[in-house]
């Protein structure tokens, strides 16, 4: 059909004409995503790097459950140990940024793999029950050792000077996304992509197929945690101090469902529901608020816990009338950005 | 010519159930040896047990003079054991394309963390997956449905696109699953051509189940019978189609008075595609293991 169309000059003309609105549409897109932080001041650069946090978590929710079809009830731990470990390295150890975004990423991984050998064993609803046991367990110990996480007073996670303003962290937070992005376009694309498609579908047939279930299964729970514990470090070194309350497991839930809200194998669709997740709890209060009018018995106490419930009802709303998430809404839009629209 | 695929005294129990009771069998390279018996003889319990699905509780596989028996299915499917489905082995959510690349696995040729990581070398074997994988689709004549997802398309070309899968596995081996249910009479003669090339071209052995008579005695070369999980008898086609205690097996009565074959003008069986349920015909049962 393609090279059909190719021999015919004006039809070439409007596929090439085709090409370049898309890519003025793309790039019209990316400067409008940028605006905030060239000109939004620190507020806005401060919120970008926790929906760039946010999209790093939903991402690696993503790895897990979109692509391995594995649940994790327990992702605080994943993030908060990230989190923890590097702030230890930048405080304790005095470490470079580097070590401590790697050791975060490194702590996340091996927790993780620990949960995933569990998860060899159960399925389904019981993964589901001893993620959400570990996770309430870590919260409890790990987040309380004292000597690790600085007890109550939490841990500090100083900035380098070179990413210490917001807009530098901003971008190093932006960065990182990338390379997650990255990893995940190219871990679909190849071999692991389609052997966990084969996983999440029919393990008998992934594994006559030639393919390590075993293996792979872990490798999902891995990767995961790895960028859980990537994002935990970027956590960190946004706030500058970790506390064991940040990573509590409501957070965890938000995580699983903006992830379900955004659309499983999207990663446009996870990317938005992240950053809208991430800036709701800061900006929706204090837009209520700030309205001129307030309705009876609602006040800025009750506003700050609208944001979970406001997943909630999203959630909803998206398993009853498109299941494919913010994703399936955008398809259209994005099939016609990556393939012209002709096929 | 040299044995590929050796079965030793199978046992197969699921609680009180013997599923497969001291099961032997031999496949010989190049061979299309065929396993009947009527439903519920233990014939996909089997290939469950040379898969590694199922771990049979005594008995031995060897392949290619190995012994496989405690290998995990994806370490025996690399070895170049390749199976089909009854209820088809396709990923729905995936083309045809991306199925037939699924099962190019073991050979993509790089490790799953570089493709992760995009190194130089994965894309162009990428690339050389994708022609290989369209050449095996243009084989089977699926490249009309090439980028259509394999759980929109009719069970005929499913059945196909799992045949494609199997053989992208780049076995020597290849167990099939009942090919011919679902097809036509006259498309189910027709793959008798299409497996006898797959062995003289791409040297394949095929071990298959199927209920289809005429493919059996047109493309077998061997026939093992399986009748309650044992061997009832093996032997020729042509032998085992006049075989009195297969006659049994299959329509009923004993095996020293076969029942009438209704169907059969001359001695021969000719089964029907779905043979009699198996508890009609308890008295049928006798042990002639060969």
């Amino acid at each position: 059909m393609a090279t059909a169309t190719m021999t015919f000059g004006r039809i070439k003309v409007a596929r090439r004409f085709g090409l370049a609105l898309r890519v003025a549409v793309v790039l019209a897109l990316l400067v409008l995503a940028a605006l905030p932080l060239l000109l939004g001041g620190d507020v806005w650069a401060q919120r970008i790097s926790r929906a760039a946090i946010y999209a790093i978590i939903g991402l690696s929710i993503n790895t897990l459950t979109g692509h391995a079809g594995q649940i994790s009830l327990g992702h605080q731990a994943f993030v908060g140990i990230g989190a923890f470990a590097a702030a230890f390295m930048a405080s304790r150890l005095g470490a470079p940024l580097g070590f401590g975004l790697a050791a975060g990423a490194l702590a996340g991984m091996a927790t993780a793999a620990i949960v995933g050998m569990v998860a060899l064993r159960v399925t389904g609803l019981y993964l589901a029950l001893v993620t959400l046991a570990f996770g309430l367990t870590a919260e409890t110990t790990i987040f309380n050792w004292r000597e690790f996480t600085g007890g109550g007073a939490g841990a500090f996670a100083p900035r380098p000077a070179l990413v210490s303003s917001d807009h530098a962290f901003a971008l190093l937070c932006l960065g990182v996304l990338a390379l997650v992005l990255y990893a995940d376009w190219r871990l679909v694309s190849t071999k692991a992509g389609r052997a966990l498609a084969a996983v999440r579908n029919d393990e008998r047939i992934a594994s006559t197929l030639g393919i390590n279930v075993t293996g792979y299964k872990l490798a999902a729970f891995s990767l995961s945690g790895l960028a859980a514990g990537l994002a935990g470090g970027l956590f960190a070194h946004w706030n500058q101090v970790v506390q064991a309350m940040d990573f509590e497991f409501q957070v965890a839930l938000v995580w699983v469902l903006m992830t379900v809200v955004g659309g499983l194998r999207s990663r446009l669709g996870v990317i938005l529901a992240s950053a809208f997740f991430a800036l709701l709890p800061l900006t929706l209060p204090n837009f209520l608020a700030g309205l001129p009018w307030q309705p009876p018995f609602l006040n800025e106490a009750v506003y700050h816990v609208l944001p979970p419930f406001i997943v909630v009802v999203m959630l909803l709303i998206v398993l009853r009338f498109f299941p494919g998430g913010l994703g399936q809404l955008l398809r259209p839009a994005t099939r016609w950005l990556t393939k012209g629209g002709d096929r | 010519m040299k044995q590929l695929l050796k079965v030793d005294g199978l046992h197969l129990r699921f609680g009180g159930l013997q599923v497969l009771n001291d099961l032997s069998l031999t496949v010989r390279e190049g061979q299309i040896v065929g396993l009947i018996g009527p439903n519920g003889a233990g014939k996909t319990s089997c290939f469950n047990c040379l898969t590694g699905i199922y771990q049979p509780q005594g008995g031995r596989v060897y392949f290619d003079g190995r012994d496989v028996s405690h290998l995990p299915t994806h370490r025996r499917a690399r070895r170049g054991m390749a199976r089909t489905w009854q209820n088809l082995g396709v990923i729905d959510s995936l083309t045809v394309t991306e199925n037939v690349m699924l099962a190019q696995h073991q050979r993509a040729g790089y490790s799953a963390l570089a493709g992760m990581l995009g190194l130089a070398g994965t894309w162009h074997r990428e690339r050389e997956l994708r022609r290989d994988a369209a050449e095996i689709i243009e084989y089977f004549g699926l490249d009309g449905v090439a980028d259509e997802r394999a759980g929109e398309l009719p069970y005929g070309v499913r059945k196909t696109c799992d045949m494609a899968m199997a053989l992208a596995t780049d076995p020597r081996l290849l167990m099939l699953d009942e090919p011919a249910s679902g097809l036509s009479p006259e498309e189910a003669l027709g793959l008798s051509t299409t497996l006898r090339e797959l062995r003289d071209r791409l040297r394949l052995t095929i071990l298959m189940i199927e209920h289809h008579v005429p493919l059996v005695a047109e493309v077998c070369d061997y026939v093992y019978v399986l009748n309650f999980g044992e061997l009832l008898t093996e032997g020729e086609p042509e032998a085992i189609q006049r075989h009195p205690e297969v006659i049994a097996a299959y329509l009923g009565g004993t095996a020293e008075s076969p029942a009438e074959p209704e169907a059969a003008d001359d001695d021969t069986v000719q089964f029907a595609s779905e043979p009699p349920e198996w508890p009609l015909m308890a008295e049928g049962k006798s042990n002639g293991t060969a």
